[in-house]
């Protein structure tokens, strides 16, 4: 089998069983590896009744294909379970090199289930897989764990994923870290590891992905790297990582001000990611066999912090505008301690943002908080409320539920911030039309990953020969709305190669690496096919696990019109622009149920 | 009358419009940077001309066509085909959408332009609002 390794670690912590199972070549051919591969597997397995906290409920790591080879940007790798956060199915997604090193040690990816007794590790050195007791790692923080257990296997190459606190805690914002900073943030999938005793998984290898034509996939990863050595967008990117696009977000209305509700601010531009880089940056960190290097590693001494990892554009968002602290250091350190307690900021920010917003209202009060008074623009309280999440201690307890079940407990529903349940990233549906059926849509919730339409019609992307043509961003048809839905479809298969979404090669030219690594035969069209498809099987999950027509659709809040800025005035026409989706998917109008497929 | 593109009088006139318009000076009060646009050949137009403007502060100066690429530097130079341009100024492709395609060759500091990108919305418009004869 080439371009896999062949083979799962299956892990019964219940049991503390360890036994290797081949890969189905079926499914992956159809599925191809990351979310679209776990999402097939769990279809068989995951139910309405499976209890996301539960020891019934799988936790998959599985890595693509590419991943570990000299493909630029292939170096992430997916967890996946059904969300303690969302009820749905739940993925998310990591770069750095803990993906590659699983596959040097033997992997394809690793399937866990059950939960130890006592807290435990798991190690996997070329082929050998081990449980460790892991009690004495307990309470440590992310970076001391990665750093302990490296030094505990005597491997200072070994790469780490783990949990901090906020796992432990099984808080649903719970994300799962590794090399240093980077995180598999997103539905809580933090809480599913904390919920099998489960601190961390340490990975070490010396082998190889065996390739089907390994000159000619040089011959084309070599094609791939010239062209984004030089490129616009990735100059960008390797000056001012991710936050580089604040200024222009912020223009466009797509960054999200005051929880939602502001469409531009005096102050928002002084997140500036132009400014972090000037005076904050100390480096840039790159993932795997990247050429860009959009990590940041930065420095904020009004707090302390002299070498941390981040922020992102997201946390600039979601821990910054979002909230009302325009202070570059504040937000830099905020992202820190979410790092250091293994949280998603953005669900973070979110749920944190809808405490101003009660507060604001009077919905909430003191007496609600354990004294807490919660108001916009208040970093020491963001500081402390980070941390009480962590712990879910006091008022921590309740935010540690996420912003869905905070609206709920307060009697508005309608001011939640999520699609379901999952807190909204830092794009606005309302700046990019077609984020709205992104978000309505992702089988995981709201999730900017699943189709990057601010991207798209921003003219980065490279796709035009499948259909993902620039367009208005401001255009409410049928048509944005298929265009939408085939971004997502592409956006799925790169989850499902578990790709980097900011190198985006020509078609041709990813088409031949597959082909070239796994033997394929592949064309341009079956890759659009194959993401549909996995579009598909996670929704036929979804409805297997509850989900409905009606829960494609946007939350109140991001309906509303902004009164200014560059998002002013619009709005999604859903009806409209779901429409197109559906129909570019071929689900039922009326069910919203994708076509029976015999061969699933 | 309309004005030919590209020539002096073209770049001249993008100079006047740039300092008769608020929006600019207000979007671009912060920038600070010379620019060189190189017209590429294409299709329809078959000569490489070069323009140079400094913009500083919201205001513009020195517009002119170089003889040669040599003849000044710049903190940026912007080089796409003249049909990029075209549509560019007809408003048929956002500037950014085209920098970020790589429809526009960006080469400078990228810390300027995204720091201050409606400083590029703002020239763009001013720019598009100039009646351009572009020859066909």
């Amino acid at each position: 089998m080439h371009g896999y390794l062949g083979r799962i670690l299956r892990v019964d912590l219940s049991r503390g069983r360890l036994w290797d199972e081949a890969l189905n070549e079926e499914y992956a051919r159809r599925y191809v590896g990351g979310s679209g591969l776990a999402a097939r597997y769990l279809y068989d397995v995951l139910d309405a009744d499976t209890d996301p906290l539960g020891p019934e409920n799988p936790l998959l790591f599985l890595t693509g294909p590419l991943v570990g080879t000299s493909m630029t940007s292939a170096g992430r790798y997916s967890v996946c379970a059904r969300s303690p956060l969302t009820g749905i199915w739940g993925e998310a997604n990591s770069g750095g090199f803990f993906g590659p090193e699983l596959r040097y040690g033997g992997y394809d990816g690793v399937w866990i289930t059950g939960a130890a007794i006592e807290p435990v590790w798991l190690s996997i050195v070329d082929g050998k897989a081990e449980l460790h007791g892991a009690r004495d790692l307990w309470g440590s923080d992310i970076y001391v764990t990665q750093d302990r257990l490296r030094d505990a296997l005597g491997e200072r190459k070994a790469r780490v994923a783990c949990i901090g606190l906020a796992g432990e805690h099984q808080v649903k914002l719970a994300g799962i870290a590794n090399d240093h900073g980077r995180f598999a943030a997103r539905v809580g999938l933090g809480a599913v590891m904390g919920s099998k005793n489960l601190k961390a998984i340490a990975v070490r290898g010396t082998g190889k992905v065996p390739l089907f034509a390994p000159d000619e996939f040089k011959t084309v990863t070599n094609q791939v790297l010239a062209l984004f050595r030089g490129d616009t967008p990735s100059q960008s990117l390797r000056e001012f990582g991710t936050p580089g696009y604040l200024n222009l977000a912020h223009m466009l209305g797509d960054l999200p001000i005051r929880y939602f509700q502001l469409g531009e601010h005096a102050q928002a531009d002084s997140l500036s990611g132009v400014d972090m880089a000037e005076q904050f940056l100390r480096r840039n960190t790159a993932c795997h066999k990247c050429v860009i290097a959009c990590g940041r590693e930065t420095r904020a001494p009004a707090h302390g912090d002299d070498k941390v990892d981040g922020p992102e554009y997201e946390s600039l968002g979601a821990l910054g505008s979002t909230l009302m602290i325009f202070d570059l250091q504040a937000v830099i350190h905020a992202h820190h301690l979410c790092n250091l307690y293994g949280l998603d900021v953005i669900s973070m920010g979110v749920t944190l943002g809808l405490a101003c917003e009660l507060f604001e209202r009077g919905l909430l009060a003191s007496a609600d908080t354990g004294g807490l008074e919660i108001r916009y623009g208040d970093s020491a309280m963001v500081f402390r409320l980070i941390e009480l999440t962590a712990r879910r201690e006091g008022f921590g307890a309740v935010l540690a539920e996420g912003n869905a079940a905070l609206a709920e407990r307060a009697g508005v529903p309608e001011l939640s911030a999520t699609v379901n349940r999952l807190e909204v990233p830092m794009h606005d549906p309302r700046a990019y039309l077609g984020t709205a059926v992104t978000y309505a849509l992702s089988p995981r919730g709201a999730c900017h990953m699943e189709g990057d339409m601010y991207e798209l019609d921003l003219g980065r992307d490279s796709g035009e020969d499948i259909g993902l043509v620039p367009g208005d961003r401001h255009e409410n048809s049928v048509e944005k709305g298929r265009t939408a839905a085939r971004l997502q479809a592409w956006r799925n298969l790169y989850n499902a190669l578990t790709l980097c979404q900011f190198e985006n090669p020509p078609t041709s030219l990813l088409v031949a690496a597959l082909n070239a690594a796994t033997g394929w035969d592949l064309a341009a069209d079956d890759l659009v096919t194959t993401g549909k498809r996995i579009v598909n099987i996670k929704r036929l999950l979804n409805m297997k696990l509850g989900l409905t027509r009606a829960n494609d659709r946007l939350p109140d809040l991001l309906l509303r019109p902004l009164k200014e800025g560059g998002a002013a005035g619009f709005v999604p026409d859903m009806p409209t622009l779901l429409a197109g989706a559906y129909a570019e998917f071929g689900w039922d109008p009326e069910t919203g149920r994708p076509p029976a497929d015999p061969t699933l | 009358m309309a004005v030919k593109f590209p020539s002096e009088a073209w770049i001249k006139a993008l100079e006047v419009r740039l300092n008769a318009s608020e929006s600019y000076a207000q979007a671009a009060a912060t920038w600070e940077g010379d620019q060189i646009f190189v017209i590429l050949p294409d299709d329809n137009y078959h000569d490489t001309t070069y323009f140079y403007i400094n913009l500083m502060h919201g205001k513009a100066s020195e517009g002119q066509q170089l003889k040669s690429p040599d003849q000044k530097k710049a903190l940026f130079t912007s080089s796409a085909p003249f049909g990029t341009w075209r549509k560019v100024l007809e408003g048929r492709l956002d500037p950014l959408q085209a920098m970020f395609s790589n429809k526009i060759k960006l080469v400078g500091s990228m810390a300027a332009v995204q720091r201050t990108p409606k400083a590029t919305y703002e020239l763009t418009k001013v720019a598009a609002s100039i009646d351009t004869d572009f020859g066909s």
